[in-house]
């Protein structure tokens, strides 16, 4: 029978253990309840405190050679040279995301059409969840948070798993693109959401949306960063 | 010109995934450095090996974790390469004041400095698990540890960052 001593060291090592012995444990303590509803606080801070803006300063394509610590010693021509690249980046981007503002009209137009997803917040039953992502080629980790609502949906001509996930800072919605690519994360308000489209390398996408314009950008990027996390790819 | 099509597709390809994950790479060297321009560097000079060594990537879903053994094999070829001059600690906190700096949630300002602090054993181990969801085995075979060894330092870890921040640790265990 593990005491507390070796629980909270346990959970100091790991506190997003899914251990049964922890649980069980943690449901007959309140103490180390507490203990690790304080931690899972601090976690929270931690992952946020970790995950610092490194947006690159200039679009530079991974197989051109930087001089090494260029950045460190700038020089004005260098300046010069990355505003203008910098320009020519933003304006392609702007036309490269064209196609992908269109995607997020559409999975907001899909949103708005199943009103009834946001209003349970009980488990959906593991079976039916099952199905709905046995299609797309992956299951969720145990950790991965309560899915309300689960369903197959018909999006783009293709089907796609329609999740609504209950989390701390609220339900979430999750659309799981393995058809739609995009070239980098979006973020976008539309229609009272707030959401952001993330690449999944080797596996399309992910669309991500709260209906709470209160969130900021950053936590939704959070939030979309851990349900990519929380995916387990069975193909 | 069918291959110069295929090699075109192959680098548009490579050149996608490694840009969907730049930003994670250069936290994982950010935080492995404490440096922002060497951690651009390191995730550069990662990217040309990787972009050599891609016939090895089998599977381009272990594409993340295949680029972050490259970026960690190159930020200790960096320092065979290189004699860094020694700074503390406070000088590396106050160089990268800016992006330490949190506008928008100035509570993670604290926890980042403590992070800084961390000794590199530690903070690496932590980055894993918490930036890039390792689990501890996944750990340990990176690090070339055993698994209660991760757990420890882990542990260790975070006791030293709550400490840090203000925390209540009382109820930690006594090692």
């Amino acid at each position: 029978m593990m005491d507390h001593e070796q629980y909270r060291a346990a959970v100091l090592a790991d506190p997003h253990s899914t251990d049964a012995e922890l649980r069980a444990h943690r449901e007959s303590c309140t103490v180390c309840r507490e203990f690790t509803e304080r931690l899972l606080k601090f976690e929270s801070r931690l992952e946020r405190a970790l995950r610092v803006d490194m947006l690159p300063k200039a679009a530079v394509l991974p197989f051109e050679r930087k001089p090494r610590n260029a950045v460190r010693a700038p020089r004005r021509w260098m300046a010069i040279a990355a505003s203008v690249l910098l320009g020519v980046a933003v304006a392609g981007g702007i036309w490269l995301t064209l196609p992908q503002q269109s995607l997020a009209a559409d999975v907001v137009a899909h949103m708005a059409g199943e009103p009834q997803a946001w209003q349970g917040t009980e488990a959906v039953p593991d079976s039916e969840l099952d199905n709905v992502l046995k299609d797309s080629k992956l299951r969720l980790k145990p950790d991965a948070g309560v899915v309300s609502y689960a369903s197959s949906c018909s999006f783009r001509g293709h089907r796609v798993p329609h999740l609504v996930v209950q989390t701390p800072s609220g339900p979430v919605t999750v659309m799981v693109l393995v058809h739609e690519s995009v070239r980098k994360p979006m973020q976008f308000d539309d229609e009272g959401y707030r959401g952001t489209i993330v690449p999944v390398p080797g596996h399309g996408s992910i669309a991500v949306l709260m209906r709470d314009l209160k969130v900021s950008g950053g936590e939704i990027e959070r939030i979309a960063a851990r349900v990519d996390d929380s995916i387990v790819w069975t193909r | 010109m069918k291959d110069e099509a295929g090699g075109n597709q192959r680098r548009a390809r490579f050149q996608a995934l490694c840009q969907s994950l730049r930003p994670d790479l250069l936290r994982f060297a950010f935080w492995l450095s404490r440096d922002r321009a060497l951690a651009e560097d390191v995730v550069q000079e990662s990217m040309l090996r990787a972009w050599k060594a891609q016939d090895t990537l089998l599977d381009e879903s272990a594409a993340k974790p295949w680029l972050l053994t490259i970026i960690r094999r190159e930020y200790a070829r960096t320092f065979e390469r290189k004699r860094f001059p020694t700074v503390s600690v406070d000088e590396l906190i106050a160089q990268e004041e800016p992006m330490l700096a949190a506008v928008e949630e100035p509570d993670l300002a604290d926890v980042r400095a403590a992070i800084m602090k961390l000794p590199d054993d530690y903070r690496e181990p932590l980055v894993l698990q918490v930036l890039m969801g390792y689990s501890t085995a996944e750990i340990a075979r990176e690090l070339d540890l055993s698994g209660p060894a991760v757990l420890t330092r882990l542990h260790r870890a975070r006791r030293q960052l709550r400490v840090a921040c203000g925390e209540d640790t009382t109820l930690d265990p006594q090692e």
